[in-house]
């Protein structure tokens, strides 16, 4: 029955040539007989098509445009006097002494907050992944920092830092920790750490959630087996849990590595980059180039910079995306 | 079958639909047109009721842009254009006229200004400042605010002082009003602040002119300024990034002794200190000089405007009188039409007093197409590094100079 339906490819039984002819042609159309072999292949391929025109327009195109802007003295109030200037920018975003303490200040902000709300979010995930009366409410509340807009946080943030009205000052200096208000976001010194704290807050709900979920797929009988052999908890956490979901946290902190470097929304709230240039990151300092210099060419290339920064981690993600699907 | 017909009905009837419009619509000319107000909940529907009703043929599209410190309106703008999709006419500022020169995006007005009954009931002066670089009228004036000092009567009567009317009784002042909760100056070091450093450096000697800045009365000026804060410290230590908002809310909760700003927020500031608070011109240099910003807003009808004639005739029913008074009654900004301002009650009197007795010192900034830049990144970046001790006060004003002059 295998071969009558088509399935000789895979049915793997002997045809004599002529049975296999007749079968082959009484299975094609008329149309496809006239196509050649490579038009039959490339069938799926159409059906693609609209899907990567579209990803070809919305990504493609812009990302050629940005390569051509950032390769142009492109001013947007004088578009008329645009004019070719090779690697000019990159050079100038060498000698560019604001790019380097952005570049720089950007490792500080990836590094230190994917990491604190790495560890906060499994903190909070091992906690709600505990059994309590009140679990569903709690893994409901955590998820609210994540749901709020980031310009609603940077807003909240800046008012609790607030050097004379701010809950933070009040509250510090009741408890006797600090003897005067402090200026938090006008000290080089404190002004990113405290907006670290703001996006630290709003993000690790992200990892609470995928790490929870990621630790009720571990099977109950890899602790069951652990305490039998005599695991302490801390044993437990090391040796069966983490291990467990050590893929689900690896495209976690890809994926949101990708983010925290990419945002700026709360710093331009909070501060705008300042005091002086003590909060600017690199997107950030794209964004006010582009934005208030109206230098397209030279924000482009800023822009270009931190996008080849980040693509290996890209690539990282993308690649273990891949196997994912694979598998 | 069926779902051929189903097909071929509704390509019929999308492509038959524009057929089908009313045929009213063709006689109406629509305006698009840009506007902010700082108070987003407040909208010019009335307006746009009345000038409908009186011009049946035009139809307004008023489009709220968030202002965002100026730069997202600004930014929005300029793309818009760039992009050829410009409004018909927007609120437009004095600072950003350079750049809108050099892309041609301004439609001239000048003929149907000419022929305008209400061009003679706003100051020539007024009209003088709103002129194009090439004498051309490109700008139909709107409203006004002009900076002065806020002062808290009460502190100042309690010390013996006089309101401030020169810089070093300003120090003087600032110096004795100063405790341990209450700063003598409510130095605005954030976004917006150079109309706090204007009034001291530029009307200490300092100009945009090449070498302007970097003249030895524009450098001691601008130690001088900068001293308020690491010397004096008579200003709070949130000042360098303080904003509008910070300002005004120290000022409202007694942190603050003086600060500078406009009529715009003079409402607000007295419904919380009432009768403590007064105003007065910002103080005047060494040499008597004196500088303020005069803060403007115009109306500008766009070069790629096909209905150039209907939106000036919407931005010119703005500056009539009495449309005039609606429009700054949401805007919080004073009136430019002069008969519209002579009884005006939407704020006290002493503060439209304040904001008059300024106006022979007020000058707007520069008008190249590198003053919105130095609002916005140049001054705040370089101000707040050298009022943290980053820098010397004298690097600010070079780097100041260099963007202006290369």
């Amino acid at each position: 029955m295998a071969d009558g339906t088509g399935g000789g490819r895979s049915s793997g039984l002997p045809l004599s040539p002529s049975l296999r002819q007749v079968r082959i042609v009484a299975s094609l159309s008329s149309a496809e007989r006239r196509l050649p072999p490579l038009g039959r292949g490339a069938t799926p391929f159409w059906f693609l098509l609209p899907a990567l025109l579209v990803t070809a327009g919305v990504v493609l195109v812009p990302v050629a445009q940005t390569i051509w802007l950032s390769l142009q003295d492109y001013l947007l109030y004088d578009p008329d006097n645009a004019r070719f200037v090779g690697l000019g920018n990159f050079a100038k975003i060498a000698r560019d002494e604001v790019f380097w303490i952005s570049l720089g200040q950007s490792f500080i902000w990836i590094v230190g907050v994917v990491g604190l709300q790495f560890l906060l979010g499994l903190v909070a995930a091992l906690l709600l992944n505990q059994s309590f009366w009140w679990r569903g409410l709690a893994r409901s509340l955590v998820i609210i920092p994540w749901a709020l807009p980031s310009v609603i946080i940077g807003l909240m943030w800046t008012w609790m830092y607030d050097f004379n009205l701010g809950v933070i000052n009040d509250v510090a200096m009741r408890f006797g920790l600090i003897a005067a208000p402090i200026a938090w976001l006008a000290r080089p010194d404190t002004a990113l750490y405290a907006i670290m704290l703001a996006l630290v807050w709003q993000g690790f709900p992200f990892f609470a959630v995928t790490i929870l979920a990621g630790l009720q797929t571990v099977p109950a009988e890899l602790y069951e087996a652990a305490e039998i052999d005599g695991a302490t908890p801390r044993q437990q956490l090391f040796h069966v849990t983490l291990p467990a979901i050590a893929d689900v946290i690896a495209t976690a902190l890809l994926l949101r590595t990708i983010w925290v470097a990419n945002s700026l929304d709360v710093i331009l709230v909070m501060t705008g980059g300042g005091p002086g240039y003590a909060t600017h990151t690199l997107p950030l300092y794209a964004f006010l180039r582009a934005s208030s210099s109206m230098e397209f060419g030279y924000g482009a290339a800023l822009a270009l910079i931190l996008t080849a920064l980040l693509l290996g981690v890209v690539f990282l993600y993308v690649r273990r995306a891949a196997r994912g699907i694979e598998a | 079958m069926e779902r051929r017909t189903f097909i071929k009905l509704a390509g019929a009837t999308a492509l038959a639909s524009p057929l089908a419009r009313p045929a009213i619509a063709q006689g109406t000319t629509t305006v698009r047109w840009w506007y902010h107000f700082d108070n987003p909940q407040h909208s010019p529907a009335e307006l746009v009721a009345k000038f409908e009703a009186a011009n049946p043929g035009i139809k307004i599209q008023a489009e709220s842009i968030p202002w965002g410190g100026g730069n997202d309106y600004q930014t929005r703008l300029f793309a818009a254009i760039v992009a050829g999709n410009a409004p018909d006419c927007a609120m437009v500022r004095l600072s950003w006229a350079a750049r809108f020169q050099q892309m041609k995006a301004l439609a001239p007005l000048d003929d149907l200004i000419a022929g305008w009954a209400g061009r003679s009931d706003i100051a020539d002066n007024i009209w003088k400042i709103n002129k194009g670089a090439d004498g051309k009228q490109y700008y139909l004036p709107l409203q006004y605010v002009v900076l002065y000092l806020y002062y808290r009567q009460d502190l100042f009567e309690q010390a013996g002082l006089k309101p401030p009317a020169t810089f070093e009784d300003f120090r003087s002042a600032a110096m004795a009003l100063t405790k341990a909760d209450v700063s003598g100056f409510g130095l605005r070091g954030g976004a917006g602040g150079f109309d706090h450093w204007g009034p001291f450096v530029l009307g200490g000697g300092a100009n945009f002119e090449k070498g302007g800045m970097v003249s030895d009365k524009a450098l001691a000026a601008n130690r001088w300024f900068v001293d308020l804060t690491i010397k004096d410290k008579v200003v709070p230590a949130s000042a360098p990034t303080d904003s509008f908002r910070q300002i005004v809310d120290s000022f409202k909760a007694g942190r603050t002794a003086m600060t500078i700003h406009h009529v715009g927020s003079a409402n607000e500031i007295v419904g919380v200190l009432g009768d403590k608070v007064s105003a007065v011109p910002v103080p005047r240099g060494p040499d008597g000089k004196g500088w303020t910003y005069f803060g403007d807003e115009s109306n500008a009808v766009f070069s790629a405007s096909k209905a150039r004639e209907a939106a000036f005739k919407w931005c010119a029913f703005l500056s009539t009188a009495e449309n005039n008074v609606v429009l700054n009654k949401f805007t919080g900004q004073l009136p430019i039409a002069t008969s519209a301002a002579k009884d005006w009650t939407l704020h006290p009197k002493r503060f439209v007093d304040a904001s008059a007795a300024s106006l022979p010192i007020a000058a707007s900034l520069p008008d190249s197409p590198k003053t919105p830049d130095f609002i916005a990144r140049i001054w705040p970046a370089n101000m707040q590094r050298a009022l943290l001790g980053q820098i010397q006060p004298d690097e600010m004003m070079r780097a100041i100079e260099q963007h202006f002059h290369g």
